[in-house]
């Protein structure tokens, strides 16, 4: 067995500066996803046919199909399309903020659904109109439902976003297959950065449940 | 004859094909205290939601005042703010201190100030014993001290009616009556109300008038004696044979 991770200890801050890289594609991709899926949701618990359809539609495709092909599809056809040469961060943020809007929309949206409906009804009693409802009322608990999930979202998302290395964007999956190639291993580098992202996620994880504890205090 | 404050006009309410509410008409009087009685199913609860507009009715007429509530175009919001509703299970907010949850409604709805509906809702706190819990969260109360201030929060917006949808059936038996002594304090204020109960005592003792429903249709519409001692229908004798 051939088996020395000597051989990539000067390539160990090439691949850690693609930390920063991949925080930093999955926070503008989980905002971009966080804004589309409010928006969504919304759509989704509203009255209006068109818009819930188009919410229903969006949701079922982007869950439908897999991401690396809409992220393939983003980077490779959109100069085909429109003759733009779309950059790989560009690609990458568009193909998971618009694919975790789809089930971030549905996050949101089973949140809303599951406060006890008495809750709506006793706002409705009191005469209290659908906007202060929804924002002092329903959203404040229906957030007990969504934050979980939604950091589940996150974390996900995070693990996921190794896909981009796909397309050549360097962030630590892409950073460990050039360090690969350049030291003819792949054991050490790919183990290396499967403990980043192990690190990573279990960061999220903590963070995701000092959140929870800290939403079942107030019941 | 009296001029009813409230009237109901051959009320019809359907879920699909079901139909839960087969013509109801009566009318209560500024003040009156009806309790609703009649087994389950028989559309007890879905009547007193047609009066609020919880539930939306299917054909017929509610007058309150002088509004029309199934007229179109009636703003229901106006005329929820003038009825007041306490709900089998609170549906308190939970994330809402015993203070905010009775001032939430005025504060927003009527634009109330807040040390001024605070400074109201300490005093229906005060009415109904539970001053001391003004900055607690609901989930430390009773089932009991939920509910009373429940009644203070819908007491908070003013109303000229309360409907009651089996206030004290969610709770334990040690707990009933301090909630039948609020609801009994505030019918001898002059509260119009309305009552779905189970507490058979509690009817005889504060109702005004019995409305026994069965199968959506108002089978009896009479003083409790009567309804207690002489009921004129087999279906209120078979009824009242089961739980008395």
């Amino acid at each position: 067995m051939d088996l020395d991770f000597l051989r990539i200890v000067p390539s160990i801050p090439f691949i850690l500066n693609g930390i920063w890289v991949t925080l930093l594609f999955v926070l503008v991709s989980a905002i971009l996803g966080f804004l589309i899926g409010t928006i969504l949701s919304l759509f989704k618990i509203g009255n209006i046919r068109g818009l819930k359809w188009f919410a229903d539609a969006y949701t079922s495709i982007f869950r439908g199909t897999p991401l690396i092909l809409q992220l393939m599809l983003i980077y490779f056809a959109t100069p085909q399309l429109i003759g733009y040469d779309i950059p790989a961060f560009l690609a990458g943020i568009l193909a998971f903020g618009l694919n975790s809007g789809a089930y971030i929309s549905e996050i949101i949206r089973a949140g809303i659904q599951a406060v006890d409906k008495g809750q709506r009804e006793a706002a409705e009693a009191l005469a209290i109109p659908y906007k202060p409802m929804m924002k002092d009322i329903i959203l404040p608990q229906a957030m007990k439902n969504i934050l979980p999930a939604l950091l589940n979202e996150f974390i996900t998302l995070t693990k996921e976003s190794a896909i981009v290395a796909t397309i050549g964007f360097m962030d630590i999956m892409r950073r460990a297959q050039v360090v690969s190639a350049n030291t003819y291993t792949a054991f050490e580098p790919l183990i290396f950065a499967g403990l980043i992202y192990y690190i990573l996620v279990m960061g999220l994880t903590l963070l995701g449940r000092a959140v929870e504890r800290r939403l079942r205090r107030s019941e | 004859m009296s001029n009813p404050y409230i009237k109901i006009n051959n009320l019809h309410k359907s879920f699909g094909n079901l139909d839960v509410l087969k013509g109801i008409s009566t009318t209560i009087d500024k003040g009156e205290v009806i309790a609703i009685i009649g087994p389950s199913g028989s559309g007890k609860s879905t009547f007193l939601r047609c009066l609020n507009l919880l539930e939306t009715p299917t054909s017929g007429q509610v007058w309150i005042g002088s509004d029309e509530l199934t007229a179109k175009g009636t703003d229901i919001m106006k005329v929820r703010q003038n009825v007041g509703m306490v709900f089998q299970h609170f549906h308190l907010f939970p994330h809402k201190t015993v203070l905010e949850n009775v001032t939430y409604a005025p504060i927003t709805v009527k634009g109330v100030e807040k040390n001024v509906a605070e400074k109201q809702a300490i005093n229906l706190l005060k009415s109904v014993g539970l001053s001391d819990k003004a900055n607690q969260y609901p989930n430390r109360l009773s089932g009991g001290q939920k509910q009373r201030v429940a009644i203070a929060r819908a007491l908070a917006m003013a109303p000229d009616v309360m409907l009651f949808d089996e206030p004290t059936s969610a709770l334990d038996p040690e707990m009933v009556k301090e909630v039948l002594d609020v609801m009994k304090s505030l019918a001898h204020t002059g509260m119009t109300m309305a009552i779905v109960t189970h507490e058979m005592g509690f009817a005889k003792e504060v109702a005004d008038r019995v409305l026994f429903l069965d199968g959506g249709v108002l089978v009896e519409d009479v003083p409790p004696e009567e309804f207690f001692l002489n009921p004129s229908s087999q279906r209120a004798r078979d009824f009242l044979d089961k739980v008395l």
